[in-house]
C-alpha cells in the first residue's frame, strides 16, 4: 500500500518546467540543464521499482536531479583541478587588492539574489500546480512565454474574452496562494 | 448622470479586465484613462490593482522559464521508449 505511485508518461507535462527552473539557476547553462533533466528522467525509470511511495513523485525526481547536479560539479571540478593553481592573485602588482574584491564581490551578491529568485520561481510553479490545469497552462503561455493573445486563442480554441476570464481567475488564485506561501 | 458621460465609466468587473490587460500592455490609452478614473473612486479596485501589479512584478523577478516544446517532445519519446523496454 503506497500513497504515491509513479506515472512516467506524465512526468514531462507535470514536472519538466519545475525541474528545469530548479536546475537552470544551479548550473546556469541551458544545454547542461536539459541533459541533466533527461538523465534524471531515465534514471528515474531505471530505479522506478525502488520507489516506495513515501515521497511525492516530484520530490523523488528532485532528489535524483540533485544527485545528477552534484555529479556534474564533481566531473567539472576534477577536470579543473590544474586550473585552480593558476589563480593569479600571486601576481605582486595587484597584491592587496584581492581582499577588497572578496569583500565587495558584486557577482557573488547577484548570484545569491538569483538563487532566492529561483526559489520564488519554484513557489510560483507550486501555486500554479494547485489551480485548474488548463488555466495554469494558459497563464504560463501568456505570462511566462509572453505569447500573443491571438496565438493562445487559436491554440486552445477559445475567444479573447474567455482568455481574459481565465487569466483573471488564474491571477487572482495565484496572488492569493503567493500571499499565503511566499510573503 | 447623463447618457453621454456613461462611456467614461467602468464598472468593477470591466475595470478588473482592463487592469489585467494592462499587466500585459494590452490596454489602450483610452482604457487606461478609464481605469484611472475608476480607481480614483473605488477602493476595492485600487487594492486589486496593487495586488495585480505586485504579481506582475514577482513574475518578472522570478525569471521563470518554460522548457521549449521540442525538448519536451524529445523527453516524452525517450521516456516512452525506455518505459516500454523496461516492461518487456
Amino acid at each position: 500500500m503506497s500513497a504515491n505511485t509513479l506515472d512516467p508518461n506524465k512526468w514531462v507535462d507535470k514536472y519538466s518546467d519545475y525541474l528545469f527552473n530548479y536546475t537552470i539557476v544551479r548550473v546556469n547553462n541551458r544545454e547542461v540543464a536539459n541533459d541533466l533533466i533527461s538523465e534524471t528522467f531515465l534514471a528515474g525509470l531505471k530505479s522506478a521499482k525502488n520507489f516506495k511511495g513515501e515521497a511525492s513523485e516530484r520530490t523523488w525526481l528532485i532528489s535524483i536531479l540533485k544527485r545528477k547536479i552534484i555529479d556534474y560539479y564533481r566531473k567539472i571540478n576534477s577536470r579543473k583541478g590544474k586550473a585552480e593553481v593558476k589563480i593569479n592573485y600571486s601576481d605582486d602588482y595587484n597584491e592587496g587588492e584581492w581582499l577588497e574584491e572578496q569583500v565587495a564581490d558584486q557577482f557573488d551578491r547577484t548570484a545569491e539574489d538569483e538563487m532566492e529568485n529561483n526559489e520564488l520561481g519554484l513557489a510560483i510553479l507550486d501555486c500554479l500546480d494547485s489551480i485548474n490545469e488548463k488555466h495554469a497552462e494558459i497563464f504560463k503561455r501568456k505570462t511566462i512565454d509572453g505569447a500573443d493573445t491571438e496565438a493562445i486563442c487559436n491554440e486552445f480554441n477559445i475567444t479573447p474574452s474567455n482568455l481574459w476570464v481565465i487569466i483573471h481567475r488564474a491571477r487572482t488564485a495565484l496572488a492569493a496562494c503567493l500571499e499565503k506561501n511566499w510573503f | 448622470m447623463g447618457k453621454k458621460a456613461k462611456f467614461l465609466f467602468f464598472n468593477c468587473s470591466e475595470a478588473a479586465t482592463c487592469c489585467d490587460k494592462a499587466q500585459y500592455e494590452e490596454a489602450n490609452l483610452f482604457e487606461k484613462a478609464k481605469l484611472m478614473l475608476h480607481l480614483a473612486f473605488c477602493k476595492t479596485c485600487r487594492k486589486f490593482s496593487a495586488r495585480n501589479s505586485r504579481l506582475t512584478h514577482l513574475m518578472k523577478e522570478s525569471k521563470l522559464e518554460t522548457c521549449p516544446e521540442e525538448k519536451k517532445k524529445q523527453w516524452r519519446e525517450e521516456i516512452k521508449k525506455e518505459f516500454a523496454e523496461e516492461r518487456s
